[in-house]
């Protein structure tokens, strides 16, 4: 299982603590590719795109709307 | 192989400028705010990394020149992407628009086509307020030469898009921004679709029938489309039938399925976000009307935002805004299951 | 740079030609509208605004032009229509409303388009300006080298279309030529009543371009200037803004009264006709004989008439054409 996180130090959390998933553009247990842009954050106003770190079925842990923060696993996927 | 990917709209919409522009050389974008920020609605999202400025080009705050010089590239032979960022700006360049885009061609006699795309943001609910909330369908539908086109989702909006930049006639391209799925707007979930990877087209003229039902037709476009499924959902959960139909384009209209639908259905309900005298609404009642009036069990209804200035003040703008709540009190009238006050 | 004995006929033919077509146009307008003007009734309803004495503002630029360099006119276009080529049957036949005209009668006299040439006009105020800068962008994206040139009145130079072309074909360097025809007068308000400068070439300097007024109608200045502005188009150097102080001869329509005009004004402008004035140079600097001259205008003037025959003999649509070619195949 790879994991799909939040990069470490993306954004300075002494300014902005949390973050949120804006949107996930794969559905839960479907299938993504390597590298293909997985999710979108929103950090107060800046967005950041997470790509997928392997191919695979991907199984969502945080969902649309929730918080993030550097270093959280919002999902992983099941290489295949 | 489907496609597990899903896209929001404004992604889809990008994605299809970036696949013709990839195919076309003639095809470039511009407008305000275009470039490195992506779009203040995130239509353009990610090309000018691809692109470049040639061919990604932010303008001065100058409308009428740039959608003018759009006109005057289209008729050169490019293909021009040109944003109005909100739909509300038209009236500083509505000349390029409804005279000359959209007239040139008729002008000379099918001689000098104007293959140009004008793109905007559309719709309120967010306390933008009257100058930045406006949806104005029937503005630029009842003027002869544009097509008009509104997509209620990712998978529509890609395909229509596609097919917009392939016209060689000037195609008006109206995305709501509830729609695109801005992280700083609330969206809803279903405008949020797979959306295959290829470059296709869905054509215009071609209404969607987006739920079947046999007690009512429901016809709107863009937002309201998912007002009217809501609707139809918690009418559903009462054995009410609702048929929900997404015109997807104003012009050219498919008057068809209307008609097929109200002659199953005998009901027939209209919603349209835009200002209620002289719209969409009225359309399609008088079309439906003059094609066979006898089909219909009850009076035609319709549901609209009232002709008032779009207030600020959030009760206020919420009041007057089309909602499923509306439509199923509407649905529940016309079926003789309620109230009889008007809306 | 002066013009060769080719250039210096070609000019003299073309004003000519523009001259005896625009007289004969306001004779021809007038067929049906007497005793009783009924502006809507006779062989070329509608408005009609000639623009007898501008010639030299067409000819002295479109010298410099190709049929691939792009031009926008307005509501007063005959003239440049006629410099840059315009097939003069097809354009005649358009103002007859005519099924062989340029758009199957569907334009008329303010809406000519022909796409041979690169040529188009509209009839809202300044409005030419933005599709001129438009076709600029595109011979820049494409390195064709072609150029567009945007014609309009002193009194269009105060409307925000204008400022905005001028910006933006400033800022991206665009092979754009504005050209200014000042005829003095926006119908009836006379330039010193409208506009805050006296002369509009100062404006360039507010958009980062060269400006340049030229005086009285002078056909050979124009033919200077226009083609160093071409030639820096051309070469990358951007946009140039030229006015050019011209005579309008008619009024700004046909059955305009001209209430607002001196009484004397036209016969002292057609005492320097400048077309008149061309012929003498170039008769008496020798380069072009009488008889050359002569033959010009004689050539002239039967392809006016053989336009305005063509245009006659045409038939007029079928009614149900009007509803064919709104939107593009």
């Amino acid at each position: 299982m790879a994991d799909v996180a939040v990069p470490e130090g993306l954004w300075d959390t002494q300014k902005v603590p949390e973050g949120i998933v804006a949107n996930w553009f794969c559905r839960d247990g479907g299938t993504v590719e390597a590298g293909a842009t997985v999710a979108e954050l929103m950090v107060e106003k800046t967005t950041y795109e997470i790509a997928a770190p392997a191919a695979g079925r991907l199984h969502i842990l945080v969902p649309k709307d929730g918080v993030v923060r550097p270093g959280t696993i919002l999902g992983r996927i099941e290489e295949a | 192989m489907p496609s597990n990917r899903i896209l929001t709209m404004s992604r889809a919409i990008s994605e299809a400028i970036a696949q013709e522009m990839r195919g076309d050389p003639n095809v470039f974008v511009m407008g305000e705010d275009i470039a490195k920020y992506g779009g203040i609605f995130g239509a353009t999202a990610d090309l000018l990394d691809e692109f470049g400025e040639e061919r990604v080009r932010d303008t001065p705050i100058s409308e009428t020149a740039f959608i003018g010089a759009g006109v005057g590239a289209a008729m050169s032979g490019m293909r021009p992407i040109v944003e109005l960022m909100f739909v509300d700006f038209f009236g500083v360049c509505m000349d390029a628009i409804y005279n000359m885009a959209a007239k040139n061609n008729y002008f000379s006699g099918g001689n000098c086509t104007v293959p140009m795309v004008i793109m905007t943001a559309t719709g309120g609910g967010y306390s933008d307020a009257g100058q930045h909330s406006q949806t104005l369908h029937a503005t630029f539908a009842h003027l002869p030469g544009l097509k008009v086109v509104a997509p209620s989702n990712a998978y529509d909006a890609k395909g229509l898009m596609i097919s917009a930049i392939r016209d060689n006639s000037p195609v008006f391209f109206m995305f709501h921004k509830g729609l695109q799925g801005l992280a700083w707007m609330a969206s809803p979930e279903a405008a949020v679709t797979e959306v295959p990877d290829d470059a296709y087209a869905v054509p215009f003229g071609k209404a969607k029938v987006v739920r079947q039902g046999k007690d009512v037709t429901i016809v709107t476009i863009s937002m309201m489309v998912h007002r009217a499924v809501e609707a139809a959902e918690a009418l559903a959960k009462e054995g009410i039938e609702a048929e929900v139909i997404d015109l997807r384009t104003l012009v050219p209209l498919d008057r068809e399925t209307v008609f097929n639908s109200v002659a199953k259905t005998g009901r027939l309900l209209v919603v349209d976000e835009d200002y209620k005298s002289f719209g969409l609404t009225a359309e399609i009642i008088a079309s439906v009307v003059e094609n066979d009036a006898s089909v219909l069990k009850a009076k035609p209804r319709r549901i609209a935002f009232p002709d008032i200035p779009i207030p600020y003040s959030r009760p206020m703008e919420q009041f007057a805004l089309p909602n499923a709540e509306k439509i199923a009190t509407a649905v529940h009238e016309m079926l003789g299951k309620g109230s009889k006050k008007a809306a | 740079m002066t013009p060769s004995k080719d250039q210096l006929l070609w000019m003299y033919g073309t004003m000519a030609k523009a001259r005896y077509y625009e007289d004969t146009m306001a004779a021809v307008y007038m067929e049906g509208k007497t005793p009783k003007f009924d502006i809507g009734a006779g062989t070329v309803p509608g408005e009609m605004h000639l623009a007898a004495g501008q010639e030299p503002c067409a000819a002295g630029v479109c010298i410099h032009l190709k049929p691939e360099d792009t031009v926008t006119a307005t509501h007063r276009p005959h003239h440049i229509a006629i410099a840059k080529g315009v097939d003069l049957k097809k354009m005649t036949a358009e103002i007859f409303g005519k099924e062989t005209g340029l758009g199957g009668g569907r334009g008329g006299h303010m809406h000519l388009f022909d796409p041979k040439v690169n040529f188009g006009c509209s009839g809202i105020i300044a409005e030419g300006t933005g599709p001129a800068v438009g076709a600029g962008l595109a011979a820049q994206m494409r390195k064709t080298g072609a150029v567009a040139v945007s014609y309009f009145g002193e009194g269009a130079a105060n409307q925000g279309a204008f400022h905005e072309a001028l910006n933006l074909a400033a800022l991206w360097k665009l092979p754009v030529i504005f050209v200014i025809e000042d005829n003095a007068w926006a119908i009836s308000v006379p330039k010193d009543k409208a506009t805050a400068v006296a002369d509009n070439s100062v404006r360039a300097a507010g958009y980062n371009m060269p400006g340049v007024h030229i005086a009285d109608n002078d056909t050979l200045k124009i033919f200077e200037v226009a083609g160093a502005a071409v030639e820096r188009a051309r070469a990358g150097g951007g946009p140039t803004l030229i006015e050019i102080a011209t005579y309008r001869y008619y009024g700004h329509f046909q059955g305009d009264p001209e209430v607002y005009r001196p009484k004397d004004e036209v016969a002292s402008l057609k005492a320097k006709d400048p077309i008149e004035r061309l012929r003498k140079q170039m008769i008496d600097g020798g380069q072009v004989s009488k008889a050359e001259a002569d033959a010009a205008l004689a050539a002239a003037k039967a392809e006016v008439d053989g336009a305005i025959a063509f245009a006659r003999e045409s038939a007029y649509p079928a009614p149900e054409e009007a509803l064919q070619h709104v939107f593009a195949a």
